[in-house]
């Protein structure tokens, strides 16, 4: 509250008139001789005091109308926003932090401890609404029993979480509003506020003009911390090749320490070293097991730390180790020359990932697709009816295909498969220019991605395809594509609108066509697909047609079904919110072991100062404390004066009334 | 156009108080001759046989040299009239809520009454007293008692507080003759030890009128607020409020009056109210209508 006018308040000394007239003169009074006493009593005392009382009453309206007016004309006012939230009902939200972090101590019982404490203050009026988030804000309930439901989990509460929150915080504001008018929110945060969490930018937390922030956090110091921060190891191992993993071991406000490393393997420890982590810092620890085991491996590399935070003392990772994947190259029988560079390129790059298995097209009628890694249809002309019903339902079913267009299968009027009408072949030593090159390349295709020299590739034929709905992923330049990739089913179509040998183009004489190959035969074959490990939170893709198809087994770490029937169906990614190993059977029949560990942004157990934590308080408590330019506008001030004066005007009204009563007594006494 | 001559608050301005007395009687009396109600003979003489003993100086030596004959001259007053006035002078009677206070009023009225006897060759005295005998003038007709009565009322000054068992007992001793006795008083006294103290005077042959004077506001007190009220004679005080003062004082104040006229008249004594605010006539009136029923 403040005063506009605040020397106006020197006129409450004016309620000393009153009281002047009231008492001090009263007592002036001089005693009035009378002849006799003798039919006068003392009761009559009681009479006056009763007079006193009233006189009293007229004294004390007459005060409060001289006082109040005197406050009217200082025009107090109240901050509007402090007014609301003082006043009328207000929305408490209560955002706990449920993230990895908060097992540190006992930060999310002091979480939770501070939330009840908060809940208890509820006045009647007031709404309430419980959230937890870590790297995902959920809604707990609407009552104080909700804050006891709230679990820890191995989620992140990072920048991006923390905004998220906020703004579920807005949101919910908002819809808190629109339901019962414009009711202002008190959002309490209760967090150990990680450094690792901070917003770059402040601004990006700005919350609702009717929405006060009020930041709890629950750790006051960094505490130490180690955790193996990530592993390194080949999620595919083929044949006979040797494994290397390499764990880094971070300290994270650790003085310098002798930690012992240990690799895990499918329950077994198979190795173990000391490092020597340094102040604060990183160490590496390498690891070569020798004998790993054909199939899925579950690896874990393990350290002794003795601090308050053991679950990031472990990283799991998962190793395969097959044979080489089978790759069918259908060609004309009598064209080599494409199948020797394609093997020779395939072998050179992906260390005996592969095995290419080179078949005339003549004899494909009646091959099993089902066992081959992706199928390579190289200028093939015409195909066996049943081959290629067999390639659109392999294709379907998830596998893929990449088909090379040349002088053969210019003939036919369609691309097989790919469903697309070949235009034209375009010969360029007709056409005036000796030859084209790859005018534009899409480098996110993953085809493309790490292979972008191809301006020397000399380009002397290629087939012209309406795109259609196809992705076009390279042109040459005259705006031919060359490279064209579509999506059947679950499966995947690559055209590649020129041939593999070296007369079509002299793209296999170039460096750049190794690395083509090989990337386009591991996204063929499906192999670099995801990260090589995930974070808890994060989604695992199951896959991408939206259409029903076969099902998704997933067994997540307790060994439980992930997905219901129906989800198994139709889903097509989910949430990864436990850490360790989800065994998932895709529609396509693979098995994968996905691994899945703690955010280790969340081992930084660093907490924001105190000055930063004020500050990005104010930013995120909406524009009017923070502005852009970073000046404090003041908050419109809510003046009452003219309630007082209304006070004031019934007071007068009943000063009068009485005043008029005792002037009617007296007058008749007089 | 006469009543303003017996207006208290115009008596008060007149300094002399034979000069009062005398605007009082003289204005009274030519009133009274425009008046049927009241027929008035000033003197009456008769002649009676001188006998031996009798006062030489009432013979009528005129008729003696006509007739040689000894007459004397009888007059009616100095046969069975004497008039004696009681007048209260105790602080009480200092109170007075206007130009006229109550023992000023009583002054104007006593004067009044010793001036008409005189005219009347009354023989009239007085005795002033509190709560004891203040002063006393014996009751006389001769010449100069006038004057000497009227000092004795003019040195009249408040005393202290009133007694009438104390002084009456004196009075007795004062009226060996049978006459009228007036008391001028204010009465506050309960009305049987007023009446009981004042009856034995009637036991003698005395007429006696009781003339009670207050003041306007001790029969209607007017008070605007709550007032702090000393008692004249005893200095204590009260505080009073407005709505007692109109109420339950003047229901008592009635029924004081109205006892002592009770109880006056119930013993054989004339009582009359004295308002300080109202004209003199009346208590003149009152007197001399006692007196015509005594001829």
């Amino acid at each position: 509250m403040g005063f506009l006018v605040p020397w106006a308040l020197a006129g409450t000394v004016a309620v000393g008139l009153p009281v002047w007239l009231h008492l001090l003169r009263k007592h002036k009074t001089t005693p009035l001789p009378f002849a006799s006493l003798m039919f006068f009593e003392r009761r009559t005392q009681s009479s006056i005091r009763h007079r006193r009382l009233q006189h009293l009453l007229l004294l004390a309206l007459r005060a409060a109308v001289i006082a109040l007016l005197a406050l009217a004309f200082a025009r107090p006012f109240l901050q509007s926003r402090l007014a609301a939230l003082a006043g009328g009902p207000k929305l408490i939200v209560l955002a706990i932090d449920n993230s990895f972090s908060m097992r540190d101590d006992d930060r999310l019982a002091r979480a939770k401890r501070e939330a009840a404490e908060v809940a208890s203050r509820l006045r009647d009026r007031d709404k309430l609404q419980v959230l937890a988030f870590g790297s995902q804000v959920h809604v707990m309930g609407d009552s104080a029993a909700a804050i006891g439901t709230i679990e820890l989990t191995d989620t992140r509460s990072s920048y991006a979480e923390l905004s998220r929150a906020l703004r579920s915080i807005a949101q919910t504001g908002a819809q808190a509003s629109a339901q019962a008018g414009r009711m202002p929110v008190e959002a309490h945060l209760f967090s150990d506020m990680q450094k690792s969490s901070l917003p770059a930018n402040f601004a990006d937390l700005r919350l609702g003009d009717s929405v006060r922030l009020i930041a709890h956090p629950v750790a006051d110091r960094r505490a130490a911390n180690f955790a193996v921060e990530s592993v390194n190891a080949p999620r595919r191992v083929y044949g006979s090749g040797k494994t290397r993993v390499e764990a880094t071991i971070a300290g994270y406000g650790t003085e310098q320490a002798k930690r012992r490393a240990t690799l895990v393997l499918n329950g077994r420890e198979i190795d173990s070293k000391s490092i020597d982590v340094p102040a604060g810092g990183r160490a590496t620890a390498e690891f070569l097991p020798a004998d790993l085991p054909f199939g899925l491996n579950r690896g874990e590399v393990r350290i002794d730390s003795a601090d308050k935070l053991p679950d990031d003392d472990h990283f799991y990772f998962s190793v395969e180790r097959a044979e080489a994947r089978r790759v069918l190259f259908v060609h004309e029988g009598r064209n080599q020359r494409d199948a020797l560079y394609f093997r020779t390129a395939l072998e050179a790059a992906a260390e005996s990932a592969y095995a290419l298995d080179a078949v005339p097209v003549e004899q494909s009628a009646n091959l099993d697709l089902h066992k081959y890694a992706f199928v390579v249809l190289s200028d093939v002309g015409s195909l066996p009816a049943s081959f290629e019903a067999a390639l659109r339902d392999y294709v379907r079913s998830g596998g893929s295909l990449l088909v090379a267009l040349g002088r053969e299968s210019a003939l036919r009027n369609r691309v097989p498969v790919f469903d697309e009408a070949i235009v034209e072949p375009r010969y360029y030593g007709r056409d005036g220019a000796l030859f084209q090159s790859a005018a534009w390349l899409d480098a996110g295709h993953p085809s493309i991605r790490n292979a972008q020299r191809w301006d020397d590739v000399k380009f002397y034929q290629a087939v012209r395809v309406n795109p259609g709905a196809a992705r076009v992923a390279a042109r040459l330049g005259d705006d031919t594509p060359l490279l064209l990739e579509k999506q059947l089913g679950e499966g995947r179509v690559l055209v590649f609108a020129s041939t593999f040998d070296n007369i079509s183009n002299d793209f296999p004489l170039h460096a750049s066509f190794v690395p083509f190959i090989e990337h386009t035969a591991n996204y063929l074959a499906r192999q670099e697909e995801g990260p090589g490990n995930y974070v808890v939170g994060s989604y695992l893709e199951l896959r991408q047609a939206k259409e029903q198809g076969a099902a998704v087994e997933i067994l997540d770490p307790k060994g439980e079904r992930a997905l219901t029937l129906d989800e198994a169906t139709r889903a097509q990614n989910m949430p990864l919110s436990i850490a360790g190993f989800y065994d998932v059977k895709r529609p396509n029949g693979r098995h994968e072991l996905v691994a899945v560990n703690a955010d280790r942004h969340e081992s930084d157990l660093d907490v924001i100062s105190a000055d930063t934590l004020a500050l990005w308080q104010n930013t995120a408590q909406g524009p009017q404390n923070a502005t852009s330019r970073g000046e404090t506008e003041a908050p419109k001030p809510l003046e009452f004066w003219w309630y007082i004066l209304i006070a004031v005007l019934a007071l007068a009204v009943a000063e009068s009334l009485l005043g008029n009563h005792h002037l009617t007594v007296e007058g008749e006494a007089g | 156009m006469l009543q303003r001559f017996l207006d208290p608050a115009t008596l008060a301005s007149i300094s002399g108080l034979d000069l009062v007395a005398k605007t009082v009687v003289d204005g009274f009396i030519a009133g009274l001759h425009r008046s049927p109600d009241y027929g008035f003979s000033q003197e009456f003489a008769e002649y009676r046989a001188y006998t031996p003993g009798d006062d030489l100086r009432h013979v009528d030596w005129n008729v003696f040299a006509r007739s040689e004959r000894v007459y004397l001259k009888r007059y009616r007053g100095e046969t069975n009239t004497q008039l004696l006035i009681l007048l209260d002078a105790s602080a009480s009677m200092s109170y007075g809520s206007h130009a006229v206070n109550k023992l000023d009023y009583a002054r104007f009225l006593a004067a009044s009454l010793c001036y008409l006897a005189h005219a009347q060759r009354d023989a009239a005295g007085l005795i002033v007293f509190d709560e004891d005998v203040q002063n006393y003038v014996a009751p006389s007709a001769r010449q100069g008692q006038l004057f000497r009565l009227l000092h004795a009322i003019e040195k009249a000054q408040p005393g202290t507080r009133t007694d009438f068992a104390k002084p009456f007992v004196h009075f007795l001793d004062f009226t060996r003759r049978r006459g009228l006795v007036v008391v001028i008083s204010d009465y506050y006294e309960r009305p049987e030890t007023i009446v009981k103290t004042i009856e034995p005077l009637r036991f003698r042959g005395n007429e006696v009128i009781l003339f009670h004077v207050l003041d306007p506001q001790e029969i209607e007190p007017k008070f605007r607020e709550p007032v702090l009220l000393t008692d004249m004679e005893t200095s204590g005080t009260l505080e009073v409020s407005p709505e007692y003062a109109r109420g339950e004082y003047r229901h008592r104040i009635d029924a004081h009056i109205q006892a002592l006229r009770d109880q006056a008249k119930g013993a054989g004594l004339d009582y009359f109210l004295m308002d300080t605010g109202r004209p003199l006539d009346e208590g003149l009136r009152e007197y001399l209508g006692v007196r015509q029923g005594r001829m």
